[in-house]
């Protein structure tokens, strides 16, 4: 567990260096049609990416190191970026296609004037603030009732399952007036920057990577701290933290109220990068897919999610155009292969394979008999639980 | 039997029922504070589910669970229970298996258990100094970075005992502290545990009458639910009603 | 001519194919119509009941005119119920009967057969006994359209021959016929059936169409000119809870012209309508949440198996109850057309695309055979189901019975496969599965209406709900499933077969599902999304029921269903609902964390 540390360190060190130095200059300063130069496109394909990879750390906040399995991260992502996309909205002005100084939609359904809970919205800071407060209010009810009553392990997923789905159902209605099954859509400035153009895109680029970084760094800390060691052992034993006499309930509420933070900051990047926000977003679907990235990469480190979310995304974007009828076929069997072959996913392959050439190698030696007892730990470990 | 003194545990009249079926009946057991007190009986006599209505894994149906002077057990979570100093180990070891044996004494050293202390909370010189005293009670001092996963099974059950000391509670509830244990290591539990009274309050359930015998100082017969009697081993041992009901099955042990 | 036999043609052959194909075919059986029109009347004379050669003695007598009144001739007529009586006064009043001057000075009314010779005669058929009229010699006579004079009529009698046509199915012998000419009668706002209905009142004995001519009565007198006639109506309407007449009495109501002592009755008799209607809508709205509740059971049940007993996540299980919906599809095409479908890939080897097809030829059936394809569908879909379920069980999830959590994951990735299998094999868009004709109608008690589906799918239910509970209570094998489920390495040290156990028992919570989708294939479309929509409801039903118990299973799954039904119902809206639905669940695990029927161990977790 120490010794990939440092790989890891200067992996991340480098990866840093690469997105938030290199790319964007490759983009900036070289000319359209040189060899080394970055399209805006690249540029906002990877600024998706990275908030894919911030959502992904959060899943793997809960999943990987509290045992806490939620299908409800793309609702706080998508309340997040629907906080956003309000502010967003109200900045299109009277440059939408009713000419109005409120949002087409809203003309559309027959107002004249701008609700109330749309008012400060116009306003960047409160938008920012209410992307962190409302997944953070929803987690924190939520979340306080599910670990009040001790639901856990799978009754805890199909309950956030169940949440998800009465979010997305909510969005889907017009009469919430945040834009029915369109969501919103074209939008135009943001904090006085035209979207449209390639430095403002470049820009939220940037901040994604400094999101994920300032993540990644915040998630380090806490998963080496005293509370990383009880999260972990929330995972590992929940029964035995109680006897130790930590609520866990304050712990786990803590985890969940953190990461439904960071899925909202996360959408609310997003959404001015890709210009749209829909209900589709909260779909449980978009959780379980996030719950792949994790998988992927691997489950209990770090980078292994942004890891997961760079390469699965990556092989979406290819798929999705070269057979755009088998993609969800890809995803599907990678996903059985990865949970059934790779438990602990890209991360973890170096060290798989290293033990499968040991096993090989040297049938006989002290090696594969610890290899051996540790199977058998292994297997009388699910009986203690 | 009413209560002359201080009694640092007190159960009267408890019961409690699964599904109709009384796992607990009219229970009433006192114990002193420091004394050393080993409870027997046969399989579904009531020994653990005694256990989990003191720690407050199950709440009674109806009587009283109090712990020093006056504070309500039953209206606490096993957390709080544990906050207050009863430290409980299971039956099966049950350690974090994915922290090293340091980290599993260092989780379960006493002091604030709250969500901001341990975000802030670092290992202190005073701190890994008490971590090592407690892993060199329980002979794992040399086995501090090993995974608690890849200790023995008799090393887990230490390594428990271990976290159970490190919270330095007022009662130490054991369960079958021997099973699965060499005899050596039966032996040597044994030792530790003597060492420990008169410091803490402690309670074993025990099957191994080699084991009883060689801590008990009082016993306490457990059968269908309440007490059927308390002594020596020898009182117990030599009483029909025991004899009986048990022993009398399990003559030679 | 031609009218007449095709009134006979209609009448021999009463509607079950809609009118135009009738218009179609008309020309290629003008033959056989003309041969209809011909027996129809001479068959009447046989079959027409003891009464018959009455009943014709007294039509010659309408249409001569002589011997008594025309009109009470007419209404001794509509007593008869006849069909004969109806079809000879319509063709009467199209001048389509003609007077035939017997040798012997008497008038002889005749029909024409439709079928005309090469120049242009027919022959003739004689309404008092319905055979052809014949000359001395026993030769049939044949007759131009003008060779003969029309009985005539004017426009009293017309109207009179109208009326008795009108009341006449109020005599026919078959009680929805009479129904509906009472209803017809009821709406028509003619004060003048009043009479007529009072006295086919006395003589109706079957109490539904009793009923109807109450209310039609009532519904007529409402017209009346004397307010205490209408009060009295009124009152009677209230009484008989006649939805029909509420848009009426409403109006009533609210006319200035009405008297006000009339405005009060028609109030409170409104009110007394709607709350009528209230209640319909109120037990509709259980019924419907029972018989939702039963699909949901059926789903939930086999996720009971899954998950409650085996701790299976089986993300999956929405595309098993898809397998079911799809099976009934191929099995209906299978019983028509036949089934084909071929997938392309998009890769090829060696020059040549990749790709499956498949055709199976259809038995082309029609009827009742056709009618039975449902039947095949029933245990076909479920084991279609228990073998997709059987193949994840030892493709998949036989590695992940120790992680939960990851047999979810693993789950969800066959579901992807799955429901993208479907599109390639079905198509992206909905199929459509006819339902069978024997549970299409419905019956209706007290104006609520059950459909025969639903209560089909509720009676499955309690036999699927019952079959279950026995394997698993009753049966050896029942006995191993639930050792297996309880520990299995017990069972296995014990000399059980788990995995065997453990692929039956997943198959048969498959098989349920698979069942459950044949269902879902009657009630609504079939896409390869269906069993999406289902997952969430299911997976609430059996944690809201208690995991592991089946009874916890079958009171969440209908306490669910009506609970969602009657909310859709009051809020008038099927999302906010669902919602609300979903909300109170997660509050009720907050005061039973188990369910209903929590199983309590006695195990540290």
């Amino acid at each position: 567990m120490h010794k990939p540390t440092n790989y890891e360190l200067w992996f991340v060190a480098v990866a840093a260096l690469f997105l938030l130095f290199i790319l964007p200059g490759l983009n900036a300063f070289t000319a359209p049609g040189s060899v080394l130069h970055v399209s805006d496109f690249t540029i906002n394909l990877y600024g998706k990416y990275l908030c894919y990879g911030i959502v992904a750390i959060s899943v793997d906040l809960l999943w990987g190191y509290t045992g806490l399995l939620s299908l409800g991260q793309c609702l706080f992502f998508a309340l997040g970026g629907y906080m956003m996309g309000m502010y967003l909205m109200r900045m299109i002005g009277d440059l939408g296609q009713y000419h109005q100084p409120i949002p087409d939609f809203l003309v559309f359904l027959g107002w004249s004037k701008l609700p109330a809970f749309w008012q400060p919205f116009s306003s960047f800071k409160f938008a920012t603030m209410m992307a962190i407060l409302l997944p953070a209010v929803v987690a924190l009810g939520f979340g306080f009732l599910a670990f009040r009553s001790r639901i856990k392990g799978v009754y805890f997923s199909i309950l956030t399952q169940a949440l998800t789905y009465a979010g997305c159902l909510l969005f889907f209605r017009n009469d919430m007036l945040m834009g029915g099954n369109n969501g919103f859509t074209d939008f135009k400035f943001i904090a006085g920057h035209d979207l449209r153009l390639p430095a403002t895109q470049r820009e939220l680029y940037i901040c994604s990577v400094l999101l994920l970084l300032a993540t990644y760094g915040l998630c380090k800390w806490l998963t080496n701290s005293k509370f990383g060691k009880v999260q972990c052992a929330i995972r590992d034993s929940e029964n035995r933290v109680l006897f130790s006499g930590y609520a866990t309930a304050h712990f786990k509420l803590f985890v969940f109220v953190l990461a439904a933070i960071i899925a909202g900051l996360a959408g609310a990047l997003y959404v001015p990068q890709v210009g749209i926000i829909n209900p589709s977003e909260m779909a449980t679907d978009k959780s379980l897919e996030a719950i792949v990235w994790v998988s992927v990469g691997g489950r209990g480190t770090l980078i292994g999610p942004v890891i997961g979310a760079f390469a699965v995304n990556a092989m979406k974007s290819w798929a999705t155009r070269a057979y755009p009828d088998l993609w969800l076929m890809f995803l599907g069997l990678t996903f059985i292969l990865v949970t059934l072959f790779m438990p602990k996913g890209i991360v973890g392959l170096p060290a798989q394979i290293g033990a499968l050439r040991r096993r090989f190698q040297q049938p006989k030696t002290d090696a594969s008999e610890v290899a051996n007892s540790k199977r058998v730990e292994e297997q009388i470990k699910p009986n203690l639980k | 039997m009413p209560p002359s003194k201080k009694f640092i545990l007190t159960l009267e009249e408890v019961n409690k029922s699964f599904e109709g079926f009384r796992a607990i009946s009219n229970l009433t057991f006192y114990m002193d504070e420091g004394e050393l007190r080993v409870i027997i009986g046969p399989n579904g006599a009531g020994k653990s589910s005694m256990m989990d209505l003191i720690t407050g894994r199950t709440k009674p149906d109806s009587g009283k669970i109090e712990f020093g002077f006056d504070t309500d057990l039953t209206k606490l979570n096993e957390a709080q229970i544990t906050r207050l100093g009863i430290g409980r180990k299971f039956q099966t070891p049950s350690v974090y298996i994915e922290h090293t044996v340091f980290e599993n004494i260092w989780l379960s050293l006493e002091g604030s258990r709250s969500v901001w202390t341990t975000l802030f909370s670092r290992v202190t010189k005073e701190r890994r100094d008490r971590i090592y005293d407690v892993l060199k009670i329980v002979s794992l001092e040399g086995k501090a970075d090993w995974k608690a996963g890849a200790l023995s099974h008799g090393q887990k059950q230490w390594l428990e005992i271990g976290m159970l000391l490190a919270l330095n509670p007022k009662l130490l509830l054991v369960d079958e502290p021997a099973a699965g244990m060499t005899d050596e290591e039966t032996h040597k539990t044994g030792e530790l545990l003597l060492s420990l009274e008169g410091k803490h309050s402690i309670v074993v359930i025990e099957h191994d009458m080699t084991f009883v015998r060689q801590i008990a100082r009082k016993v306490t017969v457990l059968h269908q639910g309440s007490v059927l009697c308390e002594g020596t081993v020898d009182e117990v041992q030599n009483s029909e009603k025991v004899m009986e009901v048990y022993l009398g099955r399990k003559k030679k042990h | 001519m031609l009218i007449v036999s095709c009134l006979t043609c209609l009448g021999a052959e009463p509607g079950l194919r809609p009118f135009y194909n009738r218009m179609k075919s008309l020309r290629k059986y003008l033959a056989i119509l003309t041969w209809c029109a011909a027996a129809g009347l001479a068959l009447a004379a046989d079959s027409g009941g003891p009464d018959s050669p009455a009943i014709r003695k007294e039509l010659v007598q309408v249409i001569l005119g002589i011997d008594g009144d025309r009109q009470t001739l007419l209404n001794d007529l509509s007593e008869t119920g006849s069909k004969l009586v109806g079809d000879t006064l319509l063709a009467w009043t199209r001048g389509s009967i003609y007077l035939y001057p017997s040798p012997d000075g008497t008038k002889q009314p005749v029909l024409l057969e439709d079928a005309q010779d090469a120049t242009g005669k027919a022959r003739a058929i004689r309404l008092s006994d319905g055979e052809f009229l014949k000359d001395a010699a026993g030769k049939e006579l044949r007759f131009g359209d003008n060779d003969l004079i029309a009985a005539d009529t004017d426009m009293r009698l017309r109207s009179a021959i109208r009326q008795t046509v009108d009341t006449l199915a109020l005599a026919s012998p078959d009680k929805d016929a009479r129904f509906s000419a009472v209803t017809k009668l009821g709406n028509s706002q003619k004060s003048m059936y009043v009479p007529i209905l009072q006295a086919r009142l006395t003589k109706e004995t079957d109490s539904t169409v009793k009923r109807a001519i109450l209310e039609g009565i009532a519904s007529l007198q409402i017209g009346d000119r004397d307010p205490q006639v209408q009060i009295a109506a009124v009152g009677h309407l209230a009484a008989l809870h006649s939805i029909g007449n509420l848009e009426t009495l409403q109006k009533l109501a609210a006319s200035p012209k009405t008297d006000p002592q009339l405005i009060k009755a028609a109030n409170a008799a409104v009110g007394s309508i709607q709350s009528h209607i209230w209640w319909v809508n109120f037990f509709g709205t259980i019924f419907r949440g029972i018989s939702l509740g039963s699909i949901l059971l059926v789903v939930a049940l086999g996720l009971a198996i899954t998950f409650g007993l085996m701790g299976v996540i089986n993300m999956a299980h929405g595309e098993m109850i898809a397998i079911g919906a799809y099976t009934s599809y191929v099995v209906q095409n299978l019983f028509g057309t036949g089934f084909a479908f071929a997938i392309n890939l998009p890769f090829s080897f060696m020059g040549k695309q990749l790709g499956f097809s498949l055709s199976l030829p259809g038995l082309n059936a029609t009827g009742w055979f056709y009618q039975s394809y449902f039947l095949f569908v029933l245990p076909l879909s479920f084991l279609a189901a228990a073998l997709a379920g059987l193949v994840l069980e030892r493709a998949v999830i036989q590695f992940l019975y120790r992680r939960p959590l990851e047999s979810l994951l693993a789950t969800w990735g066959v579901s992807l496969v799955m429901q993208q299998l479907f599109r390639m094999v079905f198509g992206a868009n909905n199929v459509q599965v006819n339902s069978p004709t024997w549970l299409l109608g419905h019956c209706t008690l007290n104006d609520v209406s059950f459909g025969y589906n639903r209560l089909f799918v509720i009676g499955f239910a309690i036999m699927i709900v019952l079959g279950t509970w026995l394997l698993l209570a009753k049966t050896p094998l029942g006995l191993l499933i639930r050792a297996v489920m309880q520990n299995r390495s017990m069972a296995s040290c014990m000399g059980v077969r788990t995995t065997r156990v453990n692929m039956l028992t997943f198959a048969f919570g498959s098989g349920l599902a698979g069942l459950a989708g044949a269902f879902l294939s009657q009630i609504g479309n079939v896409g390869p999304s269906l069993g999406q929509s289902y997952i969430v409801d299911s997976f609430m039903t059996v944690v809201v029921g208690g995991v592991g118990s089946i009874i916890g299973t079958v009171y969440s799954a209908l306490g669910i269903g009506t609970a969602d039904q009657v909310l859709q119902q009051l809020l008038g809206s099927p999302v906010l609902g669902k919602i609300i639905v979903l909300t109170c669940i997660i509050l009720f695990l907050q005061w039973k964390p188990g369910g209903l029927f929590a199983i309590r161990g006695r195990s540290l977790d």
